[in-house]
């Protein structure tokens, strides 16, 4: 038992660093066309008064339908960006300080 | 009477010395390595490197957002990013600020990675309790009837 665990203690897991851009891409890009079309459909004066100021980092974005769709492309390569470099540094520093 | 005849006993003694022989004493005594599948499941997260790798992320988004609002220019510049100010203190949408922000973000990055990390460990090491115990209930559950 004893011997299980320091195996276990030793061991580090590896991250998959286009996995972790796949996911956290698609769970950005799908939160924010979630969200969009969430505002579009509760609808009001002034519609996604807030979330368009997304607009100022992704060109074309707009609180519409086809603003959800196009924000959903953005959102998916700023998340892959974000997991491929989580993925790479982790696994980088994870190998060098491994016991 | 009759005489027996004279039994020889023989002893025989292998001496094996050298580093080879006590590599090999040594392996046998050695527990056997787990499955990689089974480390693979159970494995933790290294805290330090999550934490890093997510201070990395964060550092470098708010810093490359704030240096893109600058360059955009405009009047005023980022007024709704400035608000971060609130939490991240001394940061500003300017080229100095983005540099505090690059800290800012990295120190929130890193806290959030580690404290993830964190807890993803304590978890799966509930997890393997419960199998663990699990399986000893199910190995010594019928102790008593084998009595």
């Amino acid at each position: 038992m004893g011997s299980e665990d320091a195996q276990f203690e030793k061991a580090v897991v590896v991250l998959n660093a286009k996995l972790m851009g796949t996911v956290l891409g698609l769970l950005l890009g799908i939160g924010l066309f979630l969200a969009t079309n969430f505002l579009v459909l509760k609808g009001g004066e002034n519609v996604g008064e807030h979330l368009g100021l997304l607009a100022q980092f992704f060109p074309g974005y707009t609180v519409t339908f086809l603003g959800s769709i196009i924000g959903f492309f953005y959102a998916f390569v700023l998340g892959f960006a974000m997991g491929a470099v989580l993925g790479i540094v982790y696994n980088k520093v994870a190998h060098a300080m491994a016991p | 009477m009759e005489l027996l005849p004279k039994t020889r006993v023989e002893l025989c003694i292998r001496v094996r010395l050298g580093r080879q022989a006590v590599d090999e004493m040594m392996a046998e005594h050695t527990p056997e390595r787990l499955p990689d599948n089974l480390l693979l499941a159970f494995a933790p997260l290294h805290r330090m490197a999550m934490g890093i790798a997510a201070g990395a992320v964060g550092g470098s988004l708010l810093f490359l957002l704030t240096l893109f609002l600058v360059a955009k220019g405009g009047y005023p510049i980022g007024p709704n990013m400035k608000l971060l100010g609130q939490f991240f203190f001394g940061y500003d949408v300017t080229v100095a600020g983005s540099f505090i922000g690059l800290l800012w973000g990295f120190a929130a990055g890193f806290v959030a990675g580690y404290g993830f990390a964190v807890v993803r460990n304590i978890a799966v090491w509930l997890w393997l309790t419960v199998i663990r115990s699990e399986a000893e209930m199910d190995q010594y559950g019928d102790f008593l009837d084998h009595i």
